[in-house]
């Protein structure tokens, strides 16, 4: 693998009309995308009647950070009026075991896939990943009746269950094409020196994969921290995630609405996944290329 | 107080025995979507009456109806369901009546006299073939006409009090520089409009036969044309932003004086509570029409079938309570709709509120919303319709009645 | 390809050795079967049925088909997903790349930039659709605040053109997705060798000709990547049009996937949208078997084995 840890441009000299072309290219782009967020931050700093008045661009005349408060500890959601705080810890048991079996689920398929013919996987493969296609709502009610007969259906167990359901398509998608995209001298050397699939698996394979696994990690996390329907028809409400919160305090069809509060809770909800996309940032872009499908 | 209330009931149930383990673990989640502050304070209501009683309330709310109802019923299906649950006073719970997975409320029915102090048409929506399945708990009016009254008073302008004196008020409202209509462009609220004038320049009988008998002829009625023709007049009052707005920001704009009117349900009411508007003072409300009917939209709670003793008995408590007059009164305070039973005094509640219950006592103006008449499925297929014609100001209302007719054909 | 093994192996050995993979891939081969075979074949079989709300095993033929297609709505989603999906795979495509290969340019501050990028894609779009609504509306957004600052005359009102909507849900679109393919195609940039770029500076050869014509052929693995990942956001398309549109006006953002939510959970309407769903994941088939087969059939080339 030629990864390399420095970027390949071309080297800079010294400030040239070039330089500050690219520079102006970069800030106009994130204008662009800082925008929604700009305005986000603003309404959430204002009062409703100033919201009303409807200058979405002017700054607040009385900045407050209420919302903010009232957002995570204090905004009603039914009965409870403890903010989108309740669900916090709910999302994070869900999240960390969806997450963590989840990737391994599609690392030990994509390994499979890989490297071992076993008939009818390439099949099995093509209808996992046509399945990626369908609005996963179609398939909630059969999933129910399912998981009822098993006697898991709203259950911690449950969720988690279908987390790992609905992120097999591509969790292995990726870890085939960065498995296929190895060597293959490793994998032969490795069997030569009488590796079972296991072995090969854990002493050679996994080892290898922890750009693949940053990867799979940012996209499980961002998919499952955010998802709402899924955690609202197969937790349980023990176990309802966090976004069940937010969808109380955005949402109403026949409410009056706190816009204010509405943006801090956005924001406050994205926290986790922001700071996962913060912290791996480098692994994210280096890992990958590693994981592309072989074109 | 509390204290001594609790020692009273608690010695009360002492020397009932047997009702003592019942009610001590009376337990009741309770599924529904009431979220925003208002709302919540509405369904606290019920909590709390009910943990006066005894009770323990396990809440869980869900925003949006169809979040609470995909959930709610594949609970029920899947063999958890909640002890009591929420659904629009309609024919939303048909199916999971029919399947058996819901608990019958005939003696709770009788012993209340639901006959005598309901209208006949919630009566008829909480019925199944002959029996009583849900506990109705309010009455939300659909077709109010909302209006800023400073703006009419600066302008030198009465209210209308037809759909033709409003569209007629349109330049002159224009002259003085606010907005005729706000309406939030969404399909439902479009539907909504629709409705309001439908009954309104149609009158109740036209309505009805449209959406509950699905009467072609009434659709290709001159009379029917003439409704087509007034709501498309009504374009010309909203302004061009109003594609895809929600409705409170609609509203928003009557409160700051944007915009004059806005025809909406009477939960409106709850944005103009929040801005610290009065009923009557800043803002007016007035149903439209010679008839003056009174769209009927609303809200009931099903009580599931459940195994555990504690929850049946905390169903047939709920049942008792829900529609008791002090609940009544004080839940429907907090929502912003009116109470469903008939007999209540309702002196306490704003000029709204009572001018909805005074029209309500009439039972010629009790008129049914598109919910209780038709299907999901049609009343889904009829807003396609109706927001396709509204967003289209070069069609045809030939080609608006040909198109209505044949979603009334294709839906079921 | 495959490698070699001692000529003593016997087929049983053989097999042996194979069987951890067979029961590895048990249980996923499981859930292939059972969960997405067996859901597409329930969802085909509620489509033939009159189903309301709760399942019917009654059997009407392709009645729903018949009404599905003869609705106005539905061939509006269809054309809306064309041209959303179409216009939307190339515009991420195009801004992705550009903000890769200005990245790449070794910039202060390159970790920002990324995240700056990729936020939109962490927060739901419930809000940030609304944000978008309110920006685009033109009584409160852009062309208000351009109109304020002296050019009376500025318009920008596709959001409430019915013509012009399905423009600003590719912008939204774009808006949330260019981050990713940004993320992936720089990915590939900093794989490609520093030799290749030493050569090209020694022939002369214009960086930008460089990009278009040795780097981006190099890319192309995860551009196929980029674009398997982004068509199944396609296909999927719903928050967004709720959020921004609510399919308005009229029915003129409308797309299949909320063709099939609104039948599904709001319409009580279950046949009728697994009819629709059924029509989607035919078409699906119709595109991506030919790819499949080419990537993954028997004659594809492999790898160690």
């Amino acid at each position: 693998m030629s990864t390399l840890v420095q970027p390949a441009g071309r080297r800079p000299r010294h400030v040239t009309w070039g330089r500050i072309g690219v520079y102006a290219f970069l800030l106009s782009a994130a204008a662009f995308i800082l925008l929604p967020l700009y305005i986000m931050i603003l309404t959430s700093l204002k009062t409703m009647d100033e919201i009303r008045l409807g200058n979405i661009l002017a700054w607040p005349t009385v900045a407050t950070i209420e919302p903010w408060i009232k957002a995570w500890s204090a905004a009603c959601t039914g009965l409870t009026c403890d903010g989108i705080s309740v669900g916090f810890l709910n999302s994070v048991r869900i999240l960390i075991p969806s997450v963590v079996l989840s990737i391994l689920a599609g690392a030990i398929n994509g390994y499979a896939l890989a490297f071992w013919r076993v008939r009818g996987a390439d099949l099995l493969f093509g209808i996992l990943l046509i399945g990626a296609f369908i609005p996963y709502q179609v398939f909630i009610y059969p999933l129910v009746r399912l998981f009822s007969a098993f006697g898991i259906y709203n259950t911690l167990a449950n969720i988690v269950i279908v987390h790992i359901i609905f992120g097999l398509p591509i969790m292995t998608l990726l870890f085939r094409n960065f498995y296929s995209s190895l060597p293959p001298e490793l994998f032969s050397a490795a069997r030569v020196d009488g590796g079972g699939f296991w072995q090969i698996f854990l002493r050679v394979m996994l080892p290898m994969s922890t750009p693949m696994l940053i990867v799979a990690t940012i996209l499980q996390v961002t998919g499952i921290w955010n998802d709402f329907i899924l955690g609202l028809v197969f937790a349980g409400r023990d176990n309802l995630p966090m976004t069940v919160q937010l969808n109380n305090i955005v949402n109403s069809t026949q409410g009056e609405r706190a816009y204010n509060v509405d943006m801090a809770a956005t924001v406050l909800t994205a926290l986790v996944p922001l700071l996962v996309y913060f912290v791996s940032g480098r692994w994210f872009v280096r890992g990958i290329a590693a994981g592309a499908v072989k074109g | 107080m509390p204290s001594i209330r609790n020692y009273a009931l608690a010695a009360g149930l002492l020397l009932a025995g047997v009702s003592f383990a019942q009610a001590q673990e009376m337990k009741a989640e309770v599924l529904h979507w009431w979220t925003s502050g208002g709302e919540s304070a509405a369904v606290k209501v019920f909590a709390d009456k009910f943990k006066a009683a005894g009770g323990e309330w396990i809440d869980t709310a869900i925003a949006i109806g169809e979040n609470a109802r995909a959930a709610g019923i594949n609970r029920i299906v899947g063999g958890n369901p909640p002890t009591m649950m929420q659904f629009n006073t309609g024919k939303q719970f048909d199916e999971i009546v029919a399947n058996g997975f819901v608990r019958q409320l005939d003696d709770v029915a009788a012993a209340g006299k639901w006959q005598e102090i309901l209208p006949p048409a919630i009566v008829d929506m909480i019925t199944r073939d002959g029996h009583i399945y849900a506990v109705p708990v309010n009455i939300h009016g659909e077709n109010w006409l909302w209006y800023n009254t400073k703006v009419f008073a600066d302008a030198g302008l009465q209210p209308p009090k037809t759909f033709a004196e409003l569209v007629s008020l349109g330049p002159k409202l224009k002259d003085a520089g606010v907005i005729p209509l706000a309406l939030g462009g969404q399909p439902w609220q479009e539907r909504l409009t629709f409705g309001a004038v439908l009954l309104s320049d149609g009158g109740p009988e036209l309505y009805r036969k449209v959406l509950a008998d699905k009467d072609l002829d009434a659709v290709k009625s001159p009379e029917f044309h003439k409704v087509a023709e007034t709501f498309a007049g009504m374009r010309a009052l909203v302004d061009q932003g109003s594609p895809g707005r929600n409705w409170n920001d609609a509203t928003g704009m009557l409160i700051t004086g944007k915009a004059a009117m806005q025809v909406m349900g009477d939960w409106a009411k709850g944005e103009f509570i929040a801005a610290g508007q009065t009923a009557g003072k800043e803002y007016g409300c007035v149903v439209l029409g010679d008839a003056g009917g009174y769209i009927m939209g609303g809200d009931v709670f099903v009580f599931p079938n459940v195994e555990d003793e504690g929850q049946k008995a905390a169903q047939l408590k709920l049942a008792d309570l829900l529609l008791a007059p002090e609940t009544q009164i004080d839940f429907n305070m907090k929502k912003g709709s009116v109470p469903v039973r008939l007999d209540v005094d309702v002196a306490k509640m704003d000029s709204c509120a009572q001018e909805g219950m005074a029209s309500l006592r009439d039972p010629k103006k009790q008129i049914e919303s598109i919910n209780m008449l038709a299907s999901p499925d049609l009343a889904g297929a009829l807003e396609d319709v109706v927001t396709e014609f509204w967003n289209t100001p070069d069609m045809p209302v030939d080609t608006f009645v040909e198109n209505y007719m044949a979603a009334l054909e294709a839906a079921g | 390809m495959a490698i070699a093994l001692p000529a003593a192996t016997t087929r049983p050995r053989r097999f042996a050795r194979r069987l951890p993979a067979v029961l590895a891939l048990a249980p996923a081969a499981l859930v292939v079967i059972v969960v997405y075979l067996g859901c597409m074949l329930w969802t085909i079989r509620i489509s033939l049925s009159s189903t309301k709300l709760l399942p019917v095993n009654d059997f009407v033929g392709l009645d729903q088909y018949l009404r599905l297609f003869s609705n106005a709505r539905f061939q509006v989603s269809v054309e809306n997903l064309v041209i959303f999906g179409l216009l939307f795979l190339l515009g991420t495509l195009v801004l992705g790349f550009l903000l890769a290969v200005f990245i790449d340019q070794r910039v202060r501050g390159e970790g920002v930039f990324r995240t700056i990028y990729l936020y939109p894609h962490a927060m739901s779009f419930v809000v940030t659709g609304l944000v978008w609504q309110w920006f685009l509306n033109p009584g409160l957004g852009l062309q208000k605040l351009v109109r304020d600052a002296g050019f009376e005359t500025f318009t920008f009102d596709w959001i409430v053109s019915k013509e012009m909507v399905v423009y600003t849900l590719v912008m939204a679109g774009i808006w949330q997705s260019a981050g990713l393919v940004m993320a992936l195609l720089l990915a590939g940039l900093r794989g490609i060798d520093e030799d290749i770029w030493k050569a090209t500076r020694i022939d002369g050869i214009p960086t930008w000709r460089t990009y278009v014509s040795i780097v981006l052929p190099m890319l192309r693995p995860m551009v196929v990547t980029a674009v398997v990942l982004q068509s199944i956001a396609v296909v999927k398309v719903y928050d967004l049009v709720v959020a921004m549109t609510k399919g308005g006006p009229g029915t003129a953002s409308e797309t299949p996937a909320k063709f099939v939510m609104d039948h599904l959970f709001y319409r009580n309407n279950v046949g009728l949208a697994t009819a629709c769903a059924t029509i989607m994941l035919l078409t699906v088939i119709a595109v991506l078997t030919p790819w499949l087969y080419s990537q993954y059939g028997p004659n594809s080339q492999r790898r160690g084995r």
